[in-house]
C-alpha cells in the first residue's frame, strides 16, 4: 500500500502494520481508559496471547486461535462476574492469571521442543515477519473500528461518560458495549504478532494516557491519541529496522518516555493564579 | 391509553436485585396520574430508590404487573426510559472528566434521537432551555468534574428536563443543594407537574416543598404503608408519623 513512498519492502510492511495497529489501538485506548476498563484490556490482550500460544503449540495458525480465545473471553467476562457474584475486577484478575499461566505453559513446552523462535515471536512480536494478509486484516479491523466509532459516536460518548446514565437516557447500552469488547478482542489478537503478548497492553493504554494530559474534551482525545500513536509507532518501526533494534520493545519504551514527558509538562497540573 | 388512565400503574409488584436473596419491594400497588406531584418518604432501606428503578425499567419484576406511559418497563425498558426522566442519587465525576455541561445535558436526548441520527438544532435548543431554567446557562462550556456538587446536581436535572420526559423521577434531588437552590428547584418541579407531567421525588428533605398539594407515599421494609394527599406544610409530619407507626 505504501510502496510508492517506501521502496524497501520489509520496512514498508512494518510501517503499514504499525500504522494500522496504532490507529485502531489508540482509538480503543481512549475508550478503555475513559470507561475505566483497563483491566478488561489487560485480560483480553493476555487471552489473545494464550490463544496464540495454544494454537502455535498444537500446530494451528496463531492469529485465528488468538482471535477465537480473545472473543470468547470478551463475551465470558460479564456473565462470569455475575455467576461468581464477585467484583468484576477480581474475576478479571483470576482470568488474567489463568490466561498468562496458559500462555507461559505452552510457550515453555514449545521452547522445550526446539521451537524457541516461534515462542519468542509470541512473547515479543516480530513486525517484519508479517504476511500481507495479516496487514490487510489489520487494515480491515482498523477501518471497521473507525466506521463503528463514527456510526455510534453519540452512544459511545454517552457510555464513556457514564454507563448508567446512558442506559437511563434510553440508549441500548449492551449492543454498543459488546461491540466495543468485540473490536478490542479482535484488535489485540491481530496486534499480537507485531509487539507480542507482553507489550500489547502499552498500545491499549498509553496513547490515551498521553492525549489525556493535553485534551479537555473527548473529541480532542479521539484525534490526539491516534496521532501520537502513529508518530511513535512509525518512528519506532523505521528506527528499529534501520538500526536492528527490537521494534516492539522500542515502541513501548518510546511511548513510556513520551508519557513521562507529557505528565511533566501537562497543563492539567498547572496551578492558575488569578490576579484581581 | 385513555385520557384518565394512570400514567404509572403498579399492581402487586415485587422487585429484587440480581443475585439478592430477598425481594426489595413487596406487593406494591400504586397509581400516578398526569400532573401529580408525588413525594416518596420513609426510613433508609425502605425500598424508595428501588421503586424508582423499577418504574424506570432498570430492575427485574418477579411478580405483578407494571405499566409506564402505556409500556411494560420489564420488556420494553429502553422504550420506557426514552420517555422517563430519572435523576439518580449517587454520582461521582472525576475532576478531569473530558465532558462539558452542554455535552452532558445533550446526552439526555440521545435515547430520543435514536440510532444512526445526529443531534439537530432543536436538540441544542432544548439543551439551552433546560440550562436556562436551572440557571446554569453561563457554565455550559465548563467541565462537569470542576463543578460543585450542587451544580452537578443541577446539570443532571437539566439533562432530564432537556429530554422532554413524560414522567420525571428524582432520587434525593435536593441532597447537594443549598436552601435557596432547593426552593428554586422545587418551584421548577412544581411548574413541570402543573404542565401535566407527573413528578415523583424520593427525599428526606422536607424544608423545600411545592406550593401545591402533594401525594405522600411512605415506604417501610419494601411495602407502601401510606399513600395519601397532603398539604405541603403537613408533609413532614405525615411522613414521620407513618414511618413510626407502621
Amino acid at each position: 500500500m505504501l510502496e510508492f513512498i517506501i521502496s524497501n519492502n520489509v520496512l514498508c510492511h512494518a510501517v503499514e502494520a504499525m500504522l494500522f495497529a496504532s490507529v485502531g489501538c489508540a482509538i480503543l485506548s481512549v475508550l478503555i481508559t475513559q470507561m475505566n476498563i483497563s483491566s478488561i484490556g489487560f485480560t483480553m490482550s493476555h487471552a489473545a496471547f494464550a490463544g496464540g500460544a495454544v494454537g502455535a503449540f498444537l500446530g494451528f495458525a496463531v492469529l485465528p486461535s488468538a482471535i477465537i480465545v480473545s472473543i470468547c473471553i470478551a463475551f465470558l467476562m460479564g456473565p462470569l462476574s455475575d455467576r461468581t457474584r464477585m467484583n468484576t475486577d477480581t474475576t478479571l484478575g483470576v482470568m488474567f492469571g489463568t490466561m498468562m499461566a496458559v500462555a507461559i505453559f505452552f510457550i515453555s513446552l514449545m521452547q522445550g521442543s526446539g521451537r524457541g523462535f516461534e515462542a519468542s515471536s509470541l512473547l515479543y512480536g516480530n513486525v517484519i515477519s508479517l504476511y500481507r494478509e495479516d496487514i490487510y486484516a489489520l487494515a480491515l479491523i482498523t477501518i471497521t473500528t473507525i466506521i463503528f466509532f463514527f456510526i455510534f459516536y453519540k452512544e459511545i460518548t454517552a457510555i464513556v461518560f457514564h454507563k448508567r446514565l446512558a442506559e437511563i437516557s434510553g440508549i441500548s447500552v449492551a449492543p454498543v458495549y459488546y461491540g466495543i469488547l468485540f473490536l478490542i478482542s479482535v484488535m489485540v489478537a491481530l496486534c499480537l504478532p507485531i509487539v507480542g503478548g507482553l507489550l500489547l497492553y502499552v498500545w491499549l493504554i498509553t496513547p490515551s494516557a498521553i492525549a489525556y494530559q493535553f485534551c479537555g474534551t473527548i473529541k480532542k482525545m479521539f484525534i490526539v491519541a491516534p496521532l501520537v500513536a502513529v508518530v511513535v509507532s512509525v518512528f519506532s518501526a523505521i528506527y528499529g529496522i534501520l538500526y536492528s533494534l527490537p521494534v516492539g520493545p522500542l515502541t513501548a519504551v518510546v511511548f513510556s518516555a513520551l508519557f513521562i514527558i507529557a505528565v511533566v509538562i501537562s497543563p492539567k497540573r498547572r496551578v492558575i493564579i488569578h490576579n484581581h | 391509553m385513555q385520557f384518565n388512565d394512570p400514567i404509572i400503574k403498579l399492581d402487586s409488584v415485587w422487585t429484587t436485585y440480581e443475585g439478592a436473596a430477598r425481594p426489595v419491594i413487596k406487593d406494591v400497588n400504586m397509581q400516578v396520574h398526569a400532573g401529580e406531584f408525588v413525594l416518596v418518604g420513609g426510613p433508609n432501606g425502605a425500598g424508595k430508590t428501588t421503586l424508582l428503578e423499577t418504574i424506570a425499567g432498570l430492575l427485574p419484576v418477579i411478580h405483578g404487573t407494571i405499566s409506564v406511559c402505556g409500556n411494560d418497563p420489564v420488556h420494553e425498558g429502553c422504550k420506557v426510559r426514552k420517555k422517563v426522566g430519572y435523576v439518580i442519587q449517587n454520582f461521582d465525576f472525576h475532576p478531569f472528566t473530558p465532558f462539558n455541561v452542554e455535552e452532558i445535558v445533550l446526552m439526555g436526548r440521545y435515547g430520543k434521537i435514536g440510532w444512526f441520527k445526529r443531534h439537530s438544532d432543536y436538540d441544542f435548543q432544548k439543551v439551552r432551555e433546560a440550562l436556562d431554567i436551572l440557571g446554569i446557562l453561563s457554565i455550559s462550556k465548563d467541565q462537569i468534574g470542576k463543578l460543585s456538587g450542587g451544580q452537578q446536581q443541577k446539570v443532571l436535572i437539566a439533562q432530564n428536563l432537556a429530554k422532554e420526559p413524560d414522567v420525571l423521577l428524582l432520587d434525593e434531588p435536593f441532597s447537594n443543594l443549598d436552601i435557596l437552590a432547593r426552593e428554586e428547584v422545587c418551584k421548577i418541579l412544581c411548574r413541570i407537574a402543573e404542565s401535566g407531567i407527573p413528578v415523583i421525588i424520593v427525599s428526606h428533605a422536607f424544608d423545600a416543598m411545592p406550593d401545591i398539594d402533594v401525594r405522600v407515599v411512605v415506604m417501610k421494609d419494601g411495602h407502601i404503608v401510606l399513600n395519601q394527599m397532603a398539604k405541603p406544610s403537613d408533609v413532614s409530619n405525615v411522613v414521620r408519623s407513618a414511618s413510626i407507626a407502621a
